[in-house]
This record gives structure tokens, sequence and C-alpha cells, in this order.
């Protein structure tokens, strides 16, 4: 797994190297340092070998692995000044020296690894070598999960670690990436140069050819919360050679992912999806994602926060999940009612409204106050106008696979357009189904990675306890017991909950801002390893793994699935179909023999949320026959029968007076 | 280097000691009037260098020696010195850096064997160290004894230095120059060498008198004196020299920054004179600071030097723990 690139055989290489300690820069157990010819391929985040000789058996059969940490270069001048003096005041004389001063190349290096690890002594003053590939995996102690000895691997290729011409793989351990000895990744970096994507892509990629089937299944879902991002996993990205060449060393095919489901919301209008995957060559892979009321109230502490909803909106909206939803329901005014969804819900609020107006005109229903009743209902109103497009007032659900999951499947939620609220909604219930589901073992697969990113939006390190931070606190707090790993990625790491990115095994750095770099949390880098990080070029990232005990540079190639931004130029979106064109879309989608002109004579007449239900019930049946099923559900609900003098038939709901107290 | 021999006749009874005298600034040029005749002019003059297109040698190359010496031990009243001396070639190429190319050591024990004890004697003898003998006259009185032991390791470091030189003269191209701490008179192969240059920085010598001597001493900057030539002394060769002034001495002292170069007694050496004063002008800088005789030590030379000391053995750079407890309390600092 380990291998040189140029596999011809060499003598050992010439130290590069010599460590050095004085009083004032003395080498320790943790740190030493070294100095190098001028010239040297030697650079910040290299890893050297350092043998040590002489002095005994303890020196002499000690090897330690240091990665450069720092790097200083001063000459013999003693002061500036005299540079001045022989330079005469001019600079341009001073580069005509006709001989060069002595100078040196210290570097700093931190320990990776000592061997023997007892007793633990300071570096020895020994000659300093390049890393081989054999020394990285030594150093960075890959050797305990490459499957040496007999174990099986349970490697996972991260990048190249490259230096001085050589270059070899670094691997994390899946134990320590999805659980159970640790998990979670989280990966830092300005925004703008797509290395985060970039760099969650490949891993995933990576951990699905590299994942150990003996660890189970394993999925991915996606949650795309800004422009295409993560539209276009399926489709072949442009790569170079240089790419492949980094593939092929990595053991990590070149090629999208294999398996990918694509879920998006509707736009407002209930019949076009609200994502930017809509070319319509791909379209047809994007399953709406719509929900109503059930899901709705399962979260509802989601979407009405505690300025909203107190204990006693609390009791009646679990009232109504508990006594009312999905039941056979009397509303004590001899109306029966079956509410499945937000209409059917609205036709229960106008009937109690109407019952108590006419009946008793009694301020209480069901020892729920009517202030309380028409809070809720105006709260719940209110998502399902947010949320349109989302939340069907009407028709079935539309989820992803629950139990379902296939093994090496990415699962994508688009909710790059959706209102914050609706973003909330979708986080929480999808991680809360997940984790009921691993914890159940019955989702279809063990481990789910849960890629989010802008994590300083959804788990700040301040601001309101919200509760899709509590969900990601979960998550890093217990999920790795369950196989549910948090990918989480931002721009600011020091404005993200410390608990989230504090139970993270794996950081991933990209390119870094300065500012952020100040802040305390990166105190333990040296400021060469910073400048470093502030200069990053696209496709390097500094990695830091449990069994790493100092962080390590590497490489990888560009995702091979097609990047957002360019996937929006080669699949242009879709302009927005008309109500009709948009019917006709999905019934085909479901039954090509579908004959357009005649889905469209068949809804001419029909009031929109008619057709939405009859299609959303054909989307939920996928009969064979999808246009007969539609022409059925369609007929059937599209005019629903009302007795006269019915509440339904009132268009608002009558005053009452008085109500209540209540400041609502 | 190794200590064996000491130890062996620390253990052959010699009492120990850790007198470590103070370094030697290197070889000094004679201290005594010489007079000299002028070949370039009929009388001194100065010649300045603005202007002039310094010489610039494709390469060059930088000798220079050291020393260090301390008394082992003493046999009855007798010094037992322990000396080494060092010399080095560093060649300066294309890329301006310096590369040493040739060095040799030696390590000496200076003493009068025939005031030694037997068993120090055969302890000396027993071991691979090259016994350097001070005259019978100056082996009694540790006053005359030790100065008498710093001249013969300055004679040794003299040698070394000259076997050195001609060896590397020898061998170079036709476009490398050797420029040499110190006289070139010392050696005949030197002298004569063409593309060889001594640069004197001690003025021990007085070559001049009167108006001639203060126009010589008092040559202002980025000047040179006539060409003259020294008149020959001892063992020195036939010789061309002037003086140089690298840095302005007023306001200093007569001899700062004031070098007096050595070359062949040619007319050649005449007509390069001020080529060759203005590459030396050049070599100013980089300066060779910290060393204290930074306006007159060439940066070569002094990375020579620093390249020597680098390498000396510890022991002779610090005295060893003594033996014997001080009588003295210890402080700290």
């Amino acid at each position: 797994m380990i291998e040189r690139r140029d596999p011809s055989p060499v003598l050992p290489p010439p130290p590069v190297g010599r460590v050095v300690a004085t009083e004032q820069k003395p080498a320790t157990p943790h740190q030493f340092h070294f100095w190098t010819a001028t010239e040297t391929s030697i650079g910040i985040g290299a890893i050297v070998r350092v043998e040590g000789s002489g002095g005994g058996a303890q020196v002499s059969g000690r090897v330690v692995y240091g990665v450069v940490t720092d790097a200083f270069a001063y000459s013999d001048l003693v002061t500036p000044l005299h540079d001045v003096v022989g330079a005469e005041g001019d600079p341009a004389r001073a580069a005509e020296n006709p001989t060069a001063r002595q100078e040196i190349r210290l570097w700093t290096a931190a320990v990776l690894r000592q061997i023997p690890a007892e007793p633990l002594q300071p570096v020895p003053l020994g000659d300093v070598h390049v890393a081989t590939d054999a020394d990285v995996a030594q150093a960075l102690r890959m050797d305990a999960y490459l499957g040496r000895g007999g174990a099986q691997p349970t490697a996972i290729p991260v990048g190249l670690y490259t230096s001085g011409g050589l270059e070899a793989p670094v691997y994390l351990d899946a134990d320590f990436l999805l659980g159970p000895e640790a998990a979670h990744l989280n990966i830092s970096g300005v925004s703008g140069l797509a290395t985060k994507t970039s760099a969650v892509e490949f891993l995933l990629s990576s951990i699905f050819q590299h994942f150990p089937a003996h660890r189970g299944r394993v999925a991915a879902v996606c949650f795309n919360v800004k422009g295409p991002d993560l539209c276009f996993l399926d489709r072949p990205g442009t790569l170079d050679d240089e790419d492949r060449r980094r593939y092929e060393r990595l053991g990590v095919g070149a090629h999208p992912f294999e398996r990918v489901c694509y879920y998006a919301p509707f736009k407002a209008d209930g019949v076009n999806l609200n994502t930017l995957r809509t070319h319509p060559d791909l379209v047809g892979d994007v399953e709406p994602l719509v929900w109503g009321l059930r899901e709705v109230l399962d979260y509802a502490e989601v979407l009405l926060n505690r300025d909203d909803i107190d204990a006693k909106a609390d009791a009646f909206i679990d009232f109504l999940s508990d006594r009312v939803v999905d039941r056979e329901f009397d509303d004590g005014f001899g109306g029966a009612h079956r509410v499945v969804t937000f209409a059917d819900l609205e036709r229960l609020f106008r009937s109690i409204f109407d019952g108590l107006e006419l009946a008793s005109r009694s301020d209480t229903w069901r020892t729920h106050h009517i202030a309380t009743i028409r809070k809720v209902r105006n709260r719940l109103s209110n998502i399902s106008t947010r949320c349109k497009g989302l939340v069907a007032d009407d028709g079935p659900s539309n989820d992803l696979p629950w139990g379902r999951f296939e093994d090496r499947a990415v699962y994508v939620v688009d909710v790059a357009n959706v209102d914050p609220l609706g973003q909330d909604l979708v986080f929480a219930r999808v991680v809360s189904k997940l984790r009921e589901h691993l914890e159940r073992r019955d989702l279809g697969v063990e481990a789910v990675v849960v890629f989010v990113d802008e994590l300083n939006k959804y788990a700040p390190g301040d601001g309101p306890e919200t509760y899709v931070k509590k969900m990601l606190l979960d998550i890093s707090e217990r999920g790795r017991y369950l196989g549910l790993v948090l990918f989480g990625a931002e721009q600011f790491r020091s404005q993200v909950h410390r608990r989230v990115v504090g139970n993270a095994g794996t950081i991933v750095f990209g390119r870094m801002d300065s500012d952020e770099l100040a802040t305390p949390g990166y105190q333990v880098l040296s400021p060469a390893t910073k400048i470093k990080l502030a200069t990053l070029p696209v496709g390097e990232l500094m990695v830091r793994h449990p069994h790493f005990t100092q962080p390590i540079f590497v490489r990888f190639p560009r995702p091979a699935a097609l990047r957002g931004r360019d996937g929006v130029e080669r699949f242009p979106p879709a302009a927005d179909l008309s109500f009709d064109e948009a019917v006709v879309r999905q019934l085909v989608k479901l039954d090509r023999r579908v004959r357009p002109n005649a889905v469209k004579d068949l809804i001419a007449d029909r009031r929109e949320e008619d057709v939405r239900r009859a299609l959303a019930h054909t989307r939920q049946a996928r009969p064979q026959d999808a246009f007969a099923n539609f022409k059925k559900e369609l007929g059937r609900r599209v005019a629903p029968a009302m007795a006269p003098g019915s509440p339904l038939e009132r268009q608002s709901v009558p005053p009452l007076s008085p109500i209540s107290d209540e400041p609502y | 280097m190794s200590r064996s021999w000491v130890d062996a006749i620390l253990a052959a009874g010699v009492v120990p000691a850790s007198s470590v005298p103070e370094a030697s600034l290197g070889r000094t040029d004679v201290e005594e009037f010489t007079g000299a005749d002028l070949v370039e002019d009929p009388e001194l003059r100065i010649h300045p260098l603005v202007g002039v297109r310094p010489l610039a040698p494709a390469a060059v190359a930088f000798l220079d020696g050291i020393e260090h010496w301390r008394v082992a031990g003493y046999a009855g009243v007798t010094p037992i010195v322990e000396a080494y001396v060092a010399a080095a070639v560093r060649r300066r190429g294309g890329d301006r850096r310096l590369r040493t190319v040739a060095e040799q050591t030696e390590e000496l024990a200076i003493t009068r064997l025939d005031r030694l004890p037997d068993a120090v004697r055969r302890a000396l003898e027993g071991t691979e160290v090259r016994v350097v003998e001070i005259p019978a006259e100056d082996a009694g009185l540790p006053a005359r004894a030790l100065p008498a032991a710093r001249v013969a390791m300055q004679a040794a470091r003299a040698a070394l230095e000259r076997r050195l030189a001609e060896r590397h003269a020898a061998a170079m191209s036709a476009e490398e120059w050797l420029v040499v701490d110190g006289v070139l008179s010392d050696s005949a192969a030197l002298s004569a060498h063409p593309r060889t240059l001594g640069v004197v920085k001690s003025h021990g010598a007085q070559y001049f008198e009167g108006p001639e001597l203060e126009r010589a001493l008092t040559l202002p900057v980025s000047h040179r004196t006539s060409v003259f030539r020294p008149r020959t002394r001892g063992a020195r060769r036939d010789i061309h020299s002037w003086y140089l002034r690298l840095w302005p001495w007023e306001g200093k002292d007569l001899l700062y920054g004031l070098l007096r170069v050595e070359a062949r007694a040619h007319a050649d050496t005449i007509a390069l004179a001020s080529r060759v004063s203005a590459w030396l002008m050049d070599e100013r800088a980089p300066l060779a600071t910290p060393d204290r005789r930074w306006d007159r030590l060439l940066y070569p030379i002094h990375d020579v030097e620093t390249y020597l000391r680098a390498r000396t053995p510890r022991e002779l750079l610090a005295p060893p723990p003594p033996s014997l407890p001080s009588p003295l309390p210890r402080t700290g600092s």
C-alpha cells in the first residue's frame, strides 16, 4: 500500500541536516532543532527522521520522527548597520559583495514519534534525513491501521504528503473518523476557493471506496446549503494528469459517485423544484421533498421558538399530535375529523371556533383556551406559508427513504434556496430521523456521514440555543456511538460552538484568514505554520487526526465529481415551467407513456391545489398507469363535498369577544 | 584530536595545569626598520583608486591559519605545552560562496625533553604526538619557557600555512588567485607566484622614514602608495609591496584600515597594483565584524578563521576542569 514513486533501488540517501542543541535552544522529547544546507528540499510541514548515533544504546538505537514547524535563517552579520556600512549606504552594492556571508538554515521540528517510545528522552543530536514513505507511515502511526501484521486495515486515504520530491499517501483511521473510537470531521477555510467542499467530496469518495466491509455499510447525507455546490455529484468533473496521478497514488478511483439521490422541495408554486439541478437532462433524478402536518408537528419545537410558544401552547400542540392527527376525532360540536394535512387541521380549527361561537360562547375547548388555540393556529399556518413548497397544505409527504438507505450512496438534500426556517426544519427532521433509525438499527446502513456546511450559521459559538444547534451538539457528543458522523465545514472555526469543533476527531484546515489565525484557538501553531496556512494553495490541507501528534500537510486531487459552478455552466438550470408543463413533466417522469396534451386537457379547468394534491398522491403511489391514477385522484378530490352551511363555507373565522386577558 | 598523550604524561607524574595564554593574533610582521626601495615611482606617491577597474578573478582562494595552546602540566618547573595549529584554504567561485578545498591540522607537545623525568619522557615518547623542543637556555624559568614555546608553535603554524599555500598555488588554474593572510616572503614559491597576494594587517616593520613614512601612514581612503621593494632581511625573498587604505583613518588611528599588500617582484605587479588594490577595496564588504580587526581583515580571511575555530577541538578552547580543588570559593555569575 505504501510505495515509493520511483521504485528503482537506491542507496540510503545522505543526511540533509544535523540536530543541534544549545542552552537557549535545547533538544527536548517533544521538539528539536536542526540545520541544513542553504539549498534544501526541507520546508514547513516536512517530515524528517533523526537517527541517534553514539552515546550508548539508548541514543544510538533511537529513531525520532518530526515535522518541521518553524524555520530561521540568519548570517554572521552582527547588526544591520554593518551591512549598511559595508555597502556604503547603497542597497544595490550590498548584492555585489564579492563574498556571500555565511548563513544558516535552522529548522524547528515537533516530534511525531520516538522509537522506542520508552524511556521518553530528548531527541539525540544525530543526522537528519528526509522521510521516506515507510517513515511517513511510522511517523504518523499509520502502521497501526494499514493492515500490517495481519490486522484488517481501516485506512482511508486523505491525501499525499509531499516534500522534497518524495510523496507518500496519508491515511486516516476509519475507526477514528467514523467511529466508534472517535468520529466527526471539521474543516475550516476561507470561502470562495472550493477547497472545503472539494475536500469533503474527495474524502467521501475515498471513504466509500476504502471503508472496510467488516465495519458495515455506510452512506452520506449532504445538505446543500448554498448555490449548486453539491448538485452534480453524479457527473464526472474535469481532472488533469496530475489529479489522475494522485488518485492512482492514493488508490482511489477517479470517478463520480455512483449512487446519488437528490431531494429538493418545491417552489411556492408546488410543481417546480427549488434547486439548481433543473436542467432537463438531470431534473428527473431529483425527488421532491414534501412534508405535511405530521412531519411539522413532530418538530414544532424547531419552528416555534420560545418567544412564541409557552407551556400552554406546547400542551395544545402535544394534544394535537397525540390525540388528533392521524386519528378519528370528534370535535365535540358534532363534527368528525381525521386530520392528516394542514387543510384538515384548518377545517378542525374552523370547526372549533365556529362551535365555540355558536354553541356556548365559551372561551375554552377541551381545557385549552381559545386564545391558545388561535395562537397555535396562527403559528402553524405561518409555517405552511413560509415553507411553502416544502410543507404542503394538503396531500401526502415525500421523504427520504428511511429504512432503505443504500450502502455507499449519497443523499443530497438541497435546501439552498429554502427559507431559513425551512432549512432548520429540514436539518432537524432529517438528522433526528437518522438518529432514530440508527438507534433502531433499521436505517439500511450502519454509519451515516452528515455533511453540513456553514456551521458558523447553524452552530455558532454564541447566540440563542436553537434546536438545530442542540441537535448538532447532540450528534457531536453522542453520534459516534450510533454511527452518526458529522462532517462540518465553516469559514471561521473560532466562531463555531466549542463542543461541536472540540468533538471532531479529525480537523482539517484549508487556506485560513489571517484574522482567524490570530484567534486563541490557533496559538498552538507556530508562526510559520500560520503563514503557510494563510497561503495554502487550492488542493492542499493541514490535517489533524488522533493518530497524528502534529498537524500534517497533504495534497489531494480535485474531486472526480463535477464542481457546482462548472455544473451550472454545463447543465444550466431550466427556467420555471408553467403549471401545466410542470405537472406533465412530473407525470412523464413517473410513466413515460403519459401524453402531455391529455394531462393538460385534464387539468385545464381544475384548481391548482387539487391538481397538486392529485399529483402528490400519484407520486406516492407510483402506479403502473400514472395518468389513470392521476385522473382518478383528481376526480375524487376535486370537489370536496360540503354541506351547505358547513364551517368550510365560511371564508373567515368570526371574531370572538371577549376572549381572554392574555396578551396575544 | 586525541588527548591520550596528555593523559599519559599526567599519569606519569606531571602536575596538571590549566593555564591558557592569550591566543595569538596571528603571524605578525617583523618589528624593526628594514627600509625599502621604490620601484614604481621615484618617490613614495599616493595613487587614487577611484575609477580604477578592479581586477576580477574568476576564482579566489583564501588561506589563513590559527593556533591554540595551553600548558598541559609541569614536570618539575618545565612546562609541557599542548599546542594545536591548523590552516585551511577556502575557495570562492562564481556563486560567491566559500568552500574548503584544503585543510591541515597538527597537534604538538612543546617542552624540553632532557628536563623531563624519565617516566614523563617515556610517556610522551610513547604517544604519537610530535614533540617540539624549546631551546635549552629557555627551559628554566617559565617566564622564558612559555614565550619560547609560543615561538615554536608559531613557527609550526607558519610552516603549516606555507606548505598548504604552496601546494594549492601549484595546483591553481590560470584564472585563480590565492590571497594569504600575512607575508609572502617566507616562501620562495609564493614569492614568485604570479597570482598570489599577501595581505598584512600588522605594521611592525618600518620601511620609510620622515615625510615618506608620514605619507604612507596618512594615506587617504581608497588610495594606495607607490609600489616598493622591502629590503631583504633574513630568509625573506624579494617581493613587491604597497600600502592600501580601506577605510578613512581620520578620527580613529593611523593604522586604521591600513593594509600592506605583498606580491611577486615583477613588472606585472606594478602594472596591476591599482587594479589589485581596487579589487581589495571591493573585498571590504561584507564587513568582517565582530572581529576587532575588521577594518583591515578581509571577510574571506575572517571566514577561513571562523571555519578553523569552529573545527578546533573543544578541549583546547576551554580549560579542563581542575584536578585539584581551588582554594578560592566558587562564585556564580
